[in-house]
């Protein structure tokens, strides 16, 4: 090979050596910072769940707005809709099975402030209602205002608060 | 209200998640592709043409990563994504620089080629691996061994001190010989050790922490608790007298100090351990010539006496003079001469690759293992559960501490001591037992993964 091929070849390898060594680090960035709302409820649910996308980092592209989910008996709210905090106007598809919500990043709805704790609450489908549970989080679940002791009733349009974050239910 | 129900009607999780698996798969590809890079680079550089034992050194490592990665896919699916690719890609980068060195060898005229022994050995190591992820169903299982693993660990490290299968070579008794087979089982003990400090310090960490006098606002523990401190530092030094090897105490010991202040979280014990270790060295420096030529050779290496003497500074002058003629961008794989430093292909293969990929992929390899260490200690710190923590802890340092201690030799920043650099060197046990340790990382990790709030932080 000519003096100037191999020149090349040499500053190629050398450069794709660092892009592993960059792409590695995405990745980890990714786990860092990259899940600040992964809707999972309707990520899990969803068949093409082998092709997902490598990095879901940017919220938007994860979330799906899927009115009249199946399994949600009716009159029963089909969606979750964050009105305040740093997320506001995400939804979350409510498809019958639990949401969890808090800081853990394999929580359904990610809470990212320091007023949230890992397992903070999670949503319940019982008898044609959710129920909110509050899972002894330090500084608790609010609906309307009122601290959340035993699992109680979201109706719909109600606003649940946990840390700076407020969301409703809505059909 | 109606709690009962609440509990009872827990949906199972289902695990099928393998977004791990989908990045790590394409990872993977990337590393194959790098490795296929090396050799054609290689081959052309210094053979000017491809041949087909490209093949040979190629298509193995890539075929068991595969079936690796479908073991993970089937039985620890939620295992950290970037411990394989990484491991994956030094062991290629290792092959290949072994094997271009075998080129200068060959063309020299010399027979004690490796590449394809390490390319064997490889198959072997990553079967190791494969085998403790299907087998090992999880940590807490190691929990139950944990004195059989004192004693294993214990009977390998004497095993070379027996006779007829105990092997002197380079002046180090490390090895046991069967047949034409050499094998040092000293690497397989390191694995047996931690499983056993790791069960031994959950159990006493409380008491090493807590019990004990105050004096001078130091604490000091009861004798009960510090004995077994100080029959690890005679260990690790009957180690370096009777097997004569450096590197292994070193190891032994940092290992040993690493833990027990994870454990405990005193750093009494590393600033007392450390002082004992240094005391130690600095004893035999004056007793042993062994040891004294060792530290001549490091703090005056470029003097020419040191540098003719016999077990001088040779070898260490020329893997520097190495990486000096590589420089910042290095003279590409193939185009530097790495073979005229002794034991070029293990001890000092990181100044074969300095030479040859310069400064910035010097980098590369450094950037790597603070990768796959950093992936270590983020499943020590997710676990739940101290023995676990412990584990992946002593895992993650016995990987470290050997890259410290081997490319700090290398590179002048300690005196140099025998020890290969994980996963690179040519080296049969090194390679199995570090790759048992990336299994049982992979291991550790998927179990992390599936305790979905277990509790809350």
């Amino acid at each position: 090979m000519s003096e100037l091929a191999l020149f090349l070849v040499r500053m190629g390898f050398v450069v794709v050596l660092w892009i592993f060594v960059f792409s590695i680090i995405s990745v980890i960035r990714a786990d860092i910072f990259g899940q600040k709302v992964v809707s999972k409820a309707s990520v899990r649910n969803a068949p093409q769940v082998l092709s997902s996308p490598i990095i879901p980092a940017a919220p938007t592209a994860a979330v799906s707005v899927t009115s009249g989910a199946i399994g949600v008996a009716s009159g029963a709210a089909s969606r979750l809709v964050i009105i305040e905090g740093e997320n506001t106007g995400k939804e979350i598809a409510l498809e019958g099975r639990e949401i969890h919500i808090g800081r853990a990043p394999n929580s359904d709805l990610v809470v990212n402030d320091e007023y949230a704790s890992t397992q903070h609450a999670k949503l319940v489908l019982m008898n044609e209602d959710w129920l909110i549970q509050d899972l002894n989080s330090t500084n608790g679940t609010f609906l309307a205002g009122a601290r959340v002791g035993t699992p109680a009733v979201v109706k719909l349009n109600t606003p649940v608060k946990i840390g700076k974050t407020v969301f409703e239910l809505r059909a | 209200m109606v709690s009962p129900i609440l509990t009872g009607t827990m949906p199972k999780v289902m695990r099928v998640v393998p977004r791990n698996r989908n990045i790590e798969g394409l990872l993977l590809f990337f590393v194959f592709g790098i490795n296929a890079f090396e050799l054609a680079q290689i081959q052309l550089s210094t053979l000017q043409v491809l041949r087909s034992d490209f093949w040979l050194y190629w298509a193995p490592l890539t075929l068991i990563a595969l079936v690796v990665h479908g073991i993970l896919r089937r039985r620890a699916s939620e295992a950290d994504s970037l411990i394989l690719p990484i491991a994956v890609f030094l062991n290629g980068l290792g092959i290949a620089e072994i094997y271009r060195l075998d080129i200068a060898k060959a063309a020299a005229g010399a027979t004690d080629l490796f590449a394809v022994k390490q390319v064997i050995w490889t198959l072997v190591a990553m079967a190791a691996c494969a085998a403790v992820i299907w087998f090992v169903p999880n940590q807490l299982f190691l929990r139950r061994y944990v004195f059989v693993a004192m004693a294993t660990g214990i009977a390998l490290l004497l095993l070379p001190m027996l006779p007829f299968i105990g092997l002197t070579i380079n002046g180090a008794r490390l090895w046991i010989g069967i047949g034409p087979f050499t094998f040092q089982p000293g690497e397989l003990a390191k694995i047996a050790l931690i499983v056993f400090f790791a069960g031994y310090l959950v159990s006493r960490k409380d008491s090493l922490a807590v019990v004990g006098r105050t004096i001078f606002g130091i604490h000091i523990p009861r004798a009960r608790e510090l004995g077994p401190i100080l029959v690890i530092w005679v260990a690790s030094l009957a180690v370096l007298v009777l097997q004569r090897d450096l590197g292994t105490s070193l190891l032994y010991f940092g290992l040993f100090l690493v833990m027990i202040y994870v454990a405990t979280g005193r750093a009494i014990y590393v600033v007392v351990g450390l002082g004992m270790f240094i005391t130690g060295a600095l004893v035999a420096a004056q007793v042993m010539d062994y040891v004294a030529g060792r530290f001549g050779a490091w703090l005056d290496a470029f003097n020419p006496e040191r540098y003719d003497a016999v077990g001088g500074s040779y070898q260490l002058v020329q893997g520097i003079f190495g990486l000096a003629h590589g420089g910042l961008f290095g003279t590409g794989l193939g185009g530097g001469v790495p073979q005229l430093v002794p034991l070029a292909e293990s001890d000092f293969i990181i100044t074969s690759l300095g030479e040859e990929l310069g400064l910035v992929g010097f980098f590369v390899i450094l950037l790597c293992y603070l990768l796959l260490i950093q992936r270590g200690l983020r499943i020590a710190f997710k676990h739940q559960d101290d023995f676990s923590r412990l584990l992946a802890v002593g895992f993650s340092f016995v990987i470290a501490l050997q890259c410290f201690i081997v490319i700090g030799g290398v590179t002048r920043v300690v005196p140099l001591t025998g020890l290969t650099t994980p996963l690179l060197a040519a080296g049969g046990s090194s390679l199995l037992a570090n790759w048992m340790i990336i299994g049982l990382l992979l291991r550790l990790s998927d179990s992390v993964a599936i305790k979905r709030g277990a509790a809350d932080e």
